[in-house]
This record gives C-alpha cells, structure tokens and sequence, in this order.
C-alpha cells in the first residue's frame, strides 16, 4: 500500500503552493470541513490521516513506531516527499501542532508557514511550566483508557472490536466522523499527552502563527503564550473562541487569522 | 400555573433522565431537578458551570478531543459514556446525547444534553466483559490444551511405539535366547558324540584293536551330519541357507518321497497323491524341497491325532496381476505342492502367527516352532510363497508356490553322492588352488586333494590366491571360501582368476552362501558351489567331475 493510500490522503484545490491540514487527537480530517474551502481556490490543499485515525491503513499501526510523536512526524514528511510539497503552508491541530514542530526541524524544506492551533509543547505541569494538568491527572486518565473504552457503551465495544468486517456497527454507536479505533486512541493518548518537546521550540526556523482559544481545557492560553515565547519571530493570535477546536467552533476568526497571517 | 404547563414542568423536573441546556461554549443554562439531585447540587448551583467541568479528567479530556468536535460536525452525539464528578466527590457513570438548537439563521442557540444513569447498567456491562474476558481466557487455555494434548499424545504414542520395539527385542532375545540353549544342547550332545568316539577312535588305535574301529567312525559321521542338518535349518530359518537350486520336477519328488511319508504317517492316516499332468518345472533347492514336504506332512499328522487323510496334490497356477499382489509374488506362473489333512484346523489368530519364528502350538518338546518359519524362508527365498488356509475342526491346507523353470528337469545331484561310487582318481600333474583362512579346512582339502592324486596349491587369502592364479602355474580347478579375510571374498578372486584365465573351474567352499556373494544361489558359468559340512566322497567326486568338465 502506498504512503498515500496509507494516510486517506486527499489532494484538492488549485494553486501551486501546498497547505497540509493535519489533525489532532481524536479526529480526522473531517475536522477541516469548514477551513479547507476558505483556502481551496489559493491552495494545494493536502488533506490526510494519520495511521490509527479515520480512513487510514490499520494494518499499518506499529505500536512501537507510533509510541512517540516521532513516528508521526516521520509519516508527514514521507507523505509530503511523495507528493513533492516544497515551501507549503502546515496547519497542524493540538498535538499535530507539536508534529508539525517537528517536522520544521527535520525538513525544514517542507514549510515556509506553520499554522498552529492549540498547541502543546508538554500536558503536564513541570516546575514554573504550567502545561494544564498535574501529572496525576494524565495518570488518571491513562489508567481509565487502559481499563475502559472511552465514548460508547463499554459492552458494545467488544462487540465493535470483534466485528472488523462490520465497522458500521461501531459507526452506528459513535459517528460517521472522527473514527478512531479505540484501541490505537489509547496509544495516541499515550504518546500526545506524555510528550515533551519543549526544547525542539527555540529549534523552530520557520515562519509560525500559534492560535490560542481563549478558554481551552486542553491547551490553555498560558500554554499557547509559551510557545509563542519559545519560537523565534512567532506570531500569537488568542481567539475569542472557547474550546479546543476552533476549526470547528468558530471557523471564520480561525480563517480570517489565518489569512491575516498569510 | 396552568395544569398543563405544571404537566409539562413535572416532566421536565422529575423526569428519569438529566436534562440540561448549555450555549454554545458550553455553560450551562438550565438543568433539571433529576439531574441535580443525581450531582448532589442545588438547580441553580449548576447554572453557570461548564457541563465539560462536571467531568471526570478523562471525560473531559475525551469530551473536548472527541465529542465537542462531533457534536460540533453532526449536530449531535448519541450515548457516549462519560463519569461526572458528583459534588460529594463520588463518580456517577452516565450515557450522555446532546444535540444542537439552532435558531432560524442557523446560529446554535443552546445544546440539549439528556442524561442517563448507566451504573447498573455500567456494572453489568462490567460484568459481562468479565464473563467475556473468562471465557476467552477459557478458550485460549483450551486451544492451548489441545495443542499440548496433540505433543503429549504424540509424546505417548512416542512411548508406546519405543516399548513395543523394547518388547520386540525382549521377545527376540527370548527366542534368541531359547533357540541358542537348543541348540547349545543339540550340538553339545552330537559333539559328545563326535569326541567320545574320536576318543575311543585313538584309545583302540593305541590299544591295537584296529577291527573295533568302524562303529566308532559311523558313530561320529552320524552325529556330524545330524550337526549339520541342523544347521542347515537355523540357516534355512534366516533364510541364509546355501541352496542349490535345479530345475526339479515336483511330481518326481513327490514319487520318491512318498513311501517315506506313508510310513511316517503311519496307519490311521490315509495318504493321496495326486500328481498333476504337464506339471511346469520348477528352479529349486531339491534337497530343501523334500525337507518343506515332510515337514508339511508332519504337521498335518500331528493335527489328525484321531488319524484322517492327508493328501498331496501338485498343480500349475497362473497368478494374474491381483492374485500374485495378493499374495506377494511377481504375477507369472508358478507350480503349486499342497498338503491338506482333515485334521483340526487353525483359528485365524494361528494362522496369522503361523510362520513366526518358534511360535507353536505344540507341547513343549514336541516342536521346535521352527519348521513352518523354515518353510516360509525357503520358499521367499526361492522365489515362492506359502499359504495357509484352514477351517476349525474340518481341517487345513498348506499350498507351496514355486516359480515355473523353463527348462527340462535334472536327475538328483544327490543320488549321486548318496551312491557312494568310488572316488575317480586324478590325472597325470592336475592342479588344485585351495583358499581358505581356516587351516583345518585347507589341511582336510589338501589331504583329499592328494589322496585323489592331485596336486595342490595352499593360500590363506584373496590376493595371496590371485597372485597365485596371475602366475604360469598349472591350475586346473580354483577352490575357495566365499567369506575371506584380507578385502577380497571368494567370489572376487574367482572373478579375478576368471579375467586371467578364462575358463578357469571354481568350486566354492562355504559355511554359508550370503546372497550378495552368491547371486542367489544364481552361479556364473564354470562356477559350483559346496556347503559345508560336506562328506569328503562328496568333495571328491565334485572336485573330479568339475575338472572332467562333468
């Protein structure tokens, strides 16, 4: 299978220079339903999941290479090789945001423009760093993930995880977007919430936008400052949208700042 | 307040769900009376908080990532299960469905979020995931139970088949063991026999009572030769017996054995022969032949105790392809001996054994369990085959297939020697080679050889012969061991001597005849073949026909 296939990659739009969406945890790339067409008339647009995430190739998930971010941040680049992407624009979501990161340090010849949304260099509070959890609570929510399944009726996922050939059984009781296994998802918890990338920021020699929402459980806003702080000559826009996905809550502002800082 | 309005707010109130309405961000607006008494809170203390802080930090994790986004792309989310945080700080395990209200722009005025209480439900499901993970765990040690269950049967199968093979060996061993104390018996008496009168032999000769010697000698040829007949069926028994193969007429054989057998018999068993016309010549071992025969009669005599009739028929068959498969043998035509009694017959679980090495079912002393495995051996070995067929109380037929010969039938070598004619004297210088490691056997050759008046010529191994054979010596006749020392058997040097001196005449000398050396019993051309023992008239009357060319 090749790389492409292996991601769901979907190529769009008309313009020469690439924008490549990726998502975060928990979604796909159904979550840029209401960016993508904003930018579809100025842009390659890239659409993709990463493997474990929506259409992707399963059979593709390697737990050990997928342990960290590293793994992640390697199928990125094989997949923008593939496609020949040069200088494009990298919008990455929550801990795509981070991925993106480090794709810039690895291939820096990739991305001229980094878009990041919700970003999170580290989750849990370390010293006089505040990343919005202690490490109990990602403790917590580790150890629930390892004994329950996260979403739906917990009897209906052995029923779900023991019919692969019926995935409309578990699309029935969860959703027609956003497929994660649930399996994969506790990995992807794993690798996303016990990350530290702090120190690849100052690395950074690309030009980036950090969007921060203003009320974000996930990343707050001291978080998103943090980043901002950390990588040279990075631009800092806090959104008056709530939530952690203002790609989703508040679609215009994330477009107009985007296009602002485009 | 109007009835139905009251209506209405009792069933939003106490309804058996939580209701809450949250604006878009999620703050809550309003919640139900169910639902804040399942928090532990007052209705409006919960005005004003994000329902996403009401959860678990698991839920609020999954909330956020997950379904705020669905929610957000479908409208609504269906019965995803979360924990809340109760205000007493106990967890309440809820299925949750929230949808979107949007006003008529398409702008969401408030989210809808119904509520269930999934705790028993939440433990049942517990329960049931722990009846599935057992019964997992169930079948995995099972397939893991039968896949050991297949190495330990095999593992005892294993067993099983090495203590057969041990029993096996034990069961040779003792039979090994009982034929050798036979006939370390047999022969210990017959050279008691041989020695004593050796013994008494010289005391005579040294007492000078030269007329007393002869009962001495005839006293020790009898027990030599029954010392050698026993050989010959321990080796007919291995199937290792020296045959000497002719083209026989079985029905002649038949005739000559028949006044024997009649007295054997004795008078409560009536004797038939019936002797086929045209019967086919068969390539076989005269001597052994006679031996089979009055075994079988034997046999059948002592299944007839109340006597009964016997009788001997031969015949021609034709073994077609499926006959001769059946039987074991190549298809082609075959001459048939068969000996029938009315005697008592043979169950199925004898007749299966029958031709085991000792098994018999006569009293101790009274068999040996030999003579029908003695039988079988020189028929394989013939080329031939023997059945049993036999029916319980009505009696038992014991048929002999030999191959046909093409080829007229030869008059008994054996009558020759039987006769005992004169041994013929040597010609003027004719030279004999004798080989053979045993100085015993070259000694009593040599003498022989020069009582006849040959000359002869002594080597103790293959190359120290064929040197002999290279040089311009006169030889007239090659006689030699088949077994010899020194990387070169009887059978090469007599090639060897062949290549040398074409024509050259061999007699082999052997204890016994390895089908390997001997071909089955299949000689070359100018080459012959003497068992030992043999009588010492014997080896001079062969010796003088080979070199005669007789």
């Amino acid at each position: 299978m090749s790389v492409l296939q292996r991601h769901n990659v979907h190529v769009s739009g008309s313009g020469s220079q690439a924008m490549v969406f990726a998502h975060g945890f928990g979604c796909d790339q159904n979550m840029w339903r209401f960016i993508v067409p904003a930018f579809a008339d100025h842009y390659r647009i890239v659409l993709f999941d990463h493997v474990g995430a929506g259409g992707s190739d399963l059979s593709a998930y390697d737990p050990e290479k997928y342990a960290t971010l590293d793994g992640y941040t390697a199928d990125v680049i094989e997949l923008c090789r593939e496609l020949g992407i040069r200088d494009g624009v990298f919008v990455g979501h929550s801990v795509s945001a981070m991925i993106g990161v480090l794709v810039a340090r690895r291939a820096p010849e990739l991305f001229a423009e980094l878009v990041l949304i919700g970003p999170s260099p580290r989750y849990i509070d370390d010293e006089d760093y505040v990343g919005g959890f202690s490490e109990g609570q990602i403790h917590e929510l580790l150890e629930f993930l390892d004994s329950n399944h996260m979403g739906w009726s917990q009897a209906m996922a052995p029923v779900i995880m023991g019919n692969p050939e019926r995935p409309e059984l578990g699309e029935e009781l969860t959703n027609s977007f956003c497929r994660t296994d649930p399996e994969i998802a506790k990995r992807f918890a794993r690798a996303t919430f016990l990350s530290d990338n702090r120190t690849d920021l100052a690395k950074v020699g690309t030009r980036s936008l950090i969007l921060q929402c203003s009320e974000d459980v996930i990343a707050p806003p001291c978080v998103g400052e943090y980043v901002h702080r950390a990588i040279p000559g990075s631009e800092f826009v806090l959104l008056n949208a709530t939530g952690h996905c203002p790609n989703l809550s508040a679609p215009e502002e994330t477009i107009a700042a985007m296009k602002a800082f485009l | 307040m109007p009835q139905d309005v009251e209506d209405l707010k009792d069933l939003f109130e106490n309804a058996p769900c939580g209701y809450i309405s949250v604006e878009p961000a999620g703050r809550i607006i309003k919640a139900n009376q169910t639902f804040a008494a399942w928090m532990g809170y007052e209705g409006n203390q919960l005005v004003g908080r994000r329902f996403q802080d009401l959860l678990s930090i698991a839920g609020k994790i999954y909330y956020e990532t997950h379904f705020a986004p669905l929610l957000r792309m479908q409208g609504f989310f269906n019965e995803v299960a979360l924990e809340l945080l109760c205000a007493n700080g106990s967890r309440l395990s809820v299925l949750v469905n929230a949808v979107e209200r949007r006003d008529d722009a398409g702008r969401v005025r408030f989210i809808r979020i119904t509520i269930f209480n999934a705790s028993d439900r939440r433990r049942y499901e517990q329960q049931l995931l722990e009846a599935r993970r057992a019964a997992e765990q169930a079948s995995a040690e099972l397939r893991e139970l039968n896949l050991t269950l297949e190495a330990r049967i095999e593992k005892a199968v294993q067993e099983r088949m090495t203590a057969e093979d041990a029993l096996r060996q034990a069961q040779k061993m003792e039979a090994v063991g009982q034929l050798t104390g036979g006939i370390a018996h047999d022969f210990n008496n017959l050279l008691a026999g041989i020695t004593g009168s050796l013994e008494l032999l010289r005391r005579r000769v040294a007492q000078g009572r030269l007329s007393e010697l002869e009962r001495y000698i005839v006293a020790a040829q009898g027990a030599s030769k029954r010392a050698a007949t026993l050989t010959h069926r321990l080796l007919a028994f291995s199937r290792r017996q020296a045959l000497d193969p002719k083209p026989t007429d079985m029905n002649g054989l038949v005739a000559g054995m028949e006044d024997l057998i009649r007295r054997t018999m004795g008078p409560a068993v009536v004797v038939e022969v019936v002797a086929a016309s045209g019967l086919w010549t068969t390539l076989v071992d005269a001597n052994q032949l006679e031996n089979a025969l009055l075994n079988l009669c034997i046999n059948a005599r002592d299944a007839m105790p109340d006597g009964g009739k016997l009788m001997i028929e031969t015949g021609n068959r034709w073994l077609d392809e499926r006959t001769a498969r059946d039987r074991d043998l190549p298809p082609g035509q075959y001459a048939s001996l068969c000996v029938s009694d009315t005697g008592t017959g043979m169950p199925p679980e004898v007749i299966e054994r029958a031709f085991d090495p000792f098994f018999t079912t006569k009293p101790i002393g009274k068999g040996t369990g030999l003579g029908l495995s003695m039988i079988y051996g020189f028929a394989r070995q013939s080329g031939g085959q023997v059945r049993i067929y036999s029916e319980l109380g009505r009696g038992t037929t014991m048929c002999l297939y030999l191959p046909r010969h093409f080829g007229e039938a030869e008059a008994a070598e054996a009558a020759e020697a039987a006769r005992g004619i004169e041994a013929p004297r040597a010609e003027q210088g004719e030279t004999v080679l004798v080989v053979d490691d045993e100085p015993t056997v070259r000694m009593l050759v040599t003498e022989v050889l020069e009582e006849l008046g040959y000359r002869a010529i002594e080597a103790a191994a293959g190359p120290e012969g064929l040197r002999i054979l290279q040089s311009n010596a006169r030889i007239d006749l090659l006689i030699t061991d088949v077994g010899l020392p020194g990387g070169m058997n009887g059978r090469q040097l007599a090639e060897a001597g062949q290549a040398v001196r074409p024509g050259l005449k061999v007699l082999f000398i052997t204890g016994y005849a390895e089908n390997a050396v001997i071909s089955h019993g299949h000689l070359e051309p100018g080459m012959h073949m003497l068992t030992k023992p043999f009588a010492m008239d014997a080896l001079a009357s062969r010796i003088k026909r080979i070199i005669t060319g007789g």
